[in-house]
């Protein structure tokens, strides 16, 4: 058998190079189609991913513990206690790297100039420092010193929309836990900036003893966010957070709190699947067409070599070798493209002119492409697998034919 | 028909399974191609519709920068006269005057900030779907009415319902206090996160008088025939406009650049993919042409030294593939129509659709419609690539010498 | 012992629209070390007889012996077995697998019986010799003549050392002097290894190589002739 493996391999190899036109316009034709399985599988990624990194840092963290109301009517009538007790030993595990809590309200931010709805965000500024990015965007004047840090952070689109400063003093009113408005003038310390422009136009940062102040709630807060060590798998820590929380309070990971991209990256997964697929059918058309001239060019010699007392077996694995061997010269050149052209583009591809429209995807507007060996592996097993099935039918007939036919076929 | 014509076609049919190979990558990326570009044109054109209905229509008159600042003192002077005379100059019902100014809006538990529109009730439904998506109470009834239609969300969070009372406060055109009672009317579902969260309607009259506006107002909303017209009627508008005041009509693109951005985005990546199939069959109709053209070696050489010329038998070859195209154009339309009528009547989604629609302005389930550009598009592109793979094959004949061609085995 | 038997073979097959007699009831016997020619015109029958007993056709009826075993009821793969390590084959022309070189293609039934590489080289290169044609290995079909092609694939029939060496019409395609040296090497391995052989044929040069000749006529023997060889 494994003599026979041999020369069924060489005769596979000789003879796809017999029609070197023909392999060679099959090769390009593989090549491609590997290139852009995997290119626009790395794009895609990049986008997403980075949407959800984004999105990741830019508040939730991985998971999060409101009150069972505060989704639905995010107000500060619905507010918890800051952790204690068991919450508070699972949250100094090694397991999670960082949490931290906020007091977090729609609120009214006004200038000398004009009003703006925002979202009032009132944070402790070391540990939020850890979670999320604003800390290391603040682009000018200072981010917040401590939780009762009197002074307010905004964005930067924020800034000029208010037209005015850092410096100057805007005036806050929210709602506090009588219903009534609460007012109160802060001086802007700082001012960030974010990929996402909705982020830097309707977020506002302040100490969260301030705001707790402000709206008389003493030490409750709106949410305790926490995060682990990976995005993709934060199901252990939901489950230790939630049990250790109770049921009083709602304990959900970030892909429910933010369904539009929970459902992004489970529809990415499965995009990729069929986008290889899709790629790969409209490859195997030409696959089999090649195969099977090939077969039809060679038809007499099949006959020969079965007449010598060649096994209808060997023919069929010769057959399916050379197409597995056309296939993996493709695969390797076209991973090597994908490869090649991803690598310069780590640094990402500036797609600004078309900001707008990310944003509306909820996408920055650079792209970082992310090649993932496991979308790699996935392209090549689903071509090799697909192309396997793909040419046993004909060699499978090529193996049937009667020797003496074939034999003395002109 | 021609003897050219009948031999190309009978050429096709000497290698049938090849030939149906090839027929079966270009119905098959056909089928797709069709498939695609019929839900993605339906998809942005709902995507369009849909926002432009709810928010902005295909053109507005405002007064310069307030697109980007949305300051209350950009305004456009007798809004509601402008509006008029253009109502009369475009001889169209579908022009509206909208102001629209920043207000803490408060019920008896709760405030929330957010956009309040002042808008003129009879006309509005002429250039947005909001009044159409009352669920719950009416639309508007008068200009000065002391009355408030509000999104679905909005009403929970606020906890009011119809019938309910709900303050405002906000500042004046004049830096003003401006503040309010008003009565709420009606309650929308629109199903856009953004308008059903924070969004209200007041009427037009009213608003003015609260926001000490005068006869002033921030918009005047223009609902073009269709998509196609938004330029030729912006052309009409910016005519009728009164000299010596600096007002701009802008498009729907201008005034929405993110949803443009993002169809053209959509669009690229789309077509990048279509590309590849595109391409992908062009090397298998490559392919099969050089094959047969390469296998005819010597019956060429014999055509040839009868005295049929290199060109002609190029022509003959190019024939050939166009046919193999043609049949593999006709099947895939066939197909390709066939399934998006069908998902036409039954409909078309995938797991995760629901959350990305609403964010989209579109419904979790896709009636693609049929149409010309979608069926046509796609297939052909795919031929005229066909025929231009083939293009190789058929200049090779060219160099094809007749002695040697006759000896070739 | 016979090297083959016949007994009462019929064939029938169709030939496009009509049905064509390939064997009619054919009794034959070929001792071991014979060197027999079947002589028929096109048509007689002689390529049906030489598949049959080749095992690469089989019967409507009657019976095969090869060397004492009935071969005429085995399935497929045990009719490729029996060629693989019994039968030598020369066709009569295109004979060689073009993607092998000469030496290859002489080793390709001993690599497929799986012969170890050592052995098989030598082999091969002995082969190469006898058949004169030491040097030329490592060419491929194409680079080689009608006659030299020939001569590789009787090189390759006799590879696996087999009893019996079938061929068919091994001289059609070659001129009168590739055609003696052919033939010459033919009654040489004959009487060097006592290889029978089986040649069909329709050149009457050929025949006169033969120790017996066998002439059909519409798949019937009519004529069975033992002569001295020259």
């Amino acid at each position: 058998m494994m003599g026979n493996l041999r020369i069924v391999l060489r005769l596979a190899w000789r003879n796809l190079w017999r029609n070197y036109r023909r392999t060679l316009i099959m090769l390009t034709a593989i090549f491609v189609a590997t290139w852009a399985m995997i290119f626009m599988t790395a794009l895609m990624r990049g986008m997403v991913d980075d949407m959800v990194k984004d999105s990741i840092s830019a508040l939730p963290g991985h998971v999060q513990i409101h009150h069972p109301a505060y989704r639905d009517d995010p107000t500060i009538a619905n507010v918890i206690a800051p952790p204690d007790g068991e919450l508070l030993e699972v949250l100094r595990r090694p397991e999670v790297v960082a949490w931290a809590t906020r007091v977090r309200v729609p609120a009214v931010i006004s200038s000398e100039r004009d009003t703006r709805g925002v979202t009032l965000v009132g944070i402790e500024p070391e540990r939020e420092a850890r979670i999320s990015f604003v800390a290391d965007d603040v682009v000018e004047g200072r981010f917040l010193e401590s939780r009762d840090d009197r002074g307010l952070v905004v964005g930067r689109r924020l800034l000029e929309k208010l037209a005015t400063d850092v410096g100057k003093r805007v005036v806050i009113m929210s709602q506090d836990q009588d219903n009534e408005i609460a007012d109160r003038g802060f001086r802007i310390v700082g001012v960030f900036e974010s990929k996402l422009a909705q982020f830097e136009e309707g977020f506002v940062f302040a100490g969260e003893g301030t705001i707790q102040e402000l709206l008389g709630v003493s030490d409750a807060v709106s949410e305790v966010a926490i995060l682990g060590t990976d995005y993709r798998d934060v199901e252990a820590l939901h489950r230790a957070v939630a049990e250790a929380a109770g049921p009083d309070v709602e304990v959900l990971p970030w892909q429910e709190l933010d369904t539009y991209l929970g459902s992004m990256l489970a529809v990415m997964d499965g995009f990729v699947v069929v986008w290889i697929v899709v790629i790969f059918l409209a490859l195997s058309f030409g696959l089999v067409n090649t195969l099977v001239m090939a077969i039809f060019e060679r038809v007499r010699e099949i006959g020969l070599m079965l007449a010598l007392g060649m096994t209808p077996r060997s023919i069929l694995s010769q057959i399916v070798a050379e197409s597995i061997l056309l296939l993996a010269i493709g695969l390797a050149v076209g991973n090597l493209a994908a490869w090649a052209t991803v690598e310069p583009l780590k640094g990402g591809i500036d797609v600004s002119i078309v900001a707008e429209g990310m944003e509306f995807f909820g996408a920055a507007s650079v792209l970082y492409p992310a090649l993932y060996l496991k979308d790699v592996v996935l392209a090549n097993v689903i071509v090799l697998v697909l192309g396997f099935f793909a040419s046993l039918s004909p060699a499978w007939r090529a193996s049937r034919y009667d020797p003496v036919r074939a034999i003395t076929k002109v | 028909m021609s003897i050219t014509f009948r031999l190309a076609w009978r050429n096709l049919w000497r290698r049938k399974r090849r030939t149906w190979l090839t027929v079966g990558a270009m119905v098959f990326s056909n089928v797709i191609l069709v498939f695609m570009i019929s839900v993605q044109f339906g998809m942005y054109e709902m995507m369009i519709d849909n926002t432009l209905r709810a928010q902005t229509s295909h053109l507005q008159v405002q007064a310069p920068g307030y697109k980007d600042d949305h300051k209350i003192r950009q305004v456009v002077p007798d809004v509601s006269l402008l509006a008029a005379e253009l109502r009369q100059g475009l001889a169209t019902e579908d022009v509206a005057a909208r102001a629209s100014a920043f207000a803490l809006v408060s019920s008896a538990d709760r405030s929330f900030g957010l956009q309040i529109t002042g808008v003129e009730p009879q006309f509005e439904d002429r250039v947005s779907s909001l009044p159409g998506l009352i669920t719950e109470g009416r639309f508007l009834s008068d200009s000065m009415a002391e009355e408030i239609v509000i999104g679905r969300v909005l009403a929970r969070n606020l906890r009011v319902g119809v019938g309910d009372e709900l303050t405002f406060i906000g500042s004046g055109r004049d830096g003003s206090f401006a503040a309010a009672v008003v009565t709420v009317v009606g309650i929308f579902e629109s199903g856009m996160q953004e308008l059903d969260r924070g969004f209200a309607e007041v009427p037009l009259g009213f608003f003015q008088m609260i926001f000490a506006m005068e006869n002033a107002g921030h918009a005047i909303a223009i609902m073009a025939p269709g998509l196609i017209q938004v330029s030729s009627t912006r052309s009409r508008a910016e005519a009728l406009l009164p000299d010596g005041q600096e007002l701009m009509v802008h498009d729907w693109d201008v005034l929405l650049p993110g949803l443009k951005q993002a169809i053209q985005a959509d669009f690229v990546s789309a077509w990048f993919m279509y590309g590849i199939l595109i391409v992908l069959v062009a090397f298998s109709v490559l392919n099969t042409q050089l094959m047969s053209v390469l296998e005819r070696t010597k019956e060429f050489g014999i055509v040839m030294s009868l005295g049929v010329t290199p060109g002609r038998l190029g022509r003959l070859v190019m024939l050939e593939t166009t046919l193999m195209g043609c049949v593999g154009m006709f099947l895939g339309m066939v197909l390709g129509g066939a399934l998006v009528l069908w998902l036409n009547q039954h409909g078309f989604s995938y797991p995760g659709m629901d959350e990305m629609a609403g964010k989209f302005n579109l419904p979790s389930r896709i009636y693609p419609d049929l149409s010309a550009v979608g069926l046509l598009m796609g297939p052909t592109i795919v031929l005229i690539s066909s025929i231009a793979a083939s293009l190789y094959p058929a200049i090779r004949l060219q160099w094809m010498q007749p002695v040697k061609a006759m000896r070739a085995a | 012992m016979y090297s083959v038997r016949c007994i009462e073979l019929c064939k029938t097959y169709r030939q496009g629209e009509v049905e064509v007699i390939g064997l009619d009831h054919v009794n034959l016997e070929i001792k071991e070390g014979g060197f027999v020619c079947l002589s028929a015109p096109s048509g007689g029958g002689k390529t049906t007889l030489l598949n049959a007993i080749g095992g690469l056709d089989t019967p409507d009826s009657g019976e095969i012996w090869l060397a004492g075993d009935r071969i005429d009821h085995l399935g497929k793969g045990d009719l490729a077995e029996m060629r693989l390590h019994q039968i030598g084959f020369v066709f009569q022309a295109y004979n060689l697998i073009p993607v092998l070189t000469a030496r290859e293609n002489i080793e390709f039934v001993m690599e497929v019986q799986g012969v170890p590489a050592p052995e098989r080289r030598a082999r091969s290169f002995e082969l190469l010799q006898e058949v004169g044609l030491g040097g030329l290995g490592d060419r491929r079909p194409a680079q080689m003549s009608g006659g030299q092609q020939q001569r590789v694939a009787v090189a390759r029939a006799i590879a696996s050392r087999p009893a019996l060496v079938l061929a068919d019409e091994p001289t059609a395609n070659l001129d009168s002097q590739s055609a003696d040296q052919l033939m010459e090497l033919f009654v040489e391995l004959n009487r060097h290894h006592r290889t029978t052989f089986v040649i069909a044929t329709h050149d009457q040069r050929v025949m006169g190589y033969a120790r017996r000749v066998i002439r059909m006529l519409d798949g019937r023997i009519v004529g069975d002739e033992q002569r001295e060889a020259a």
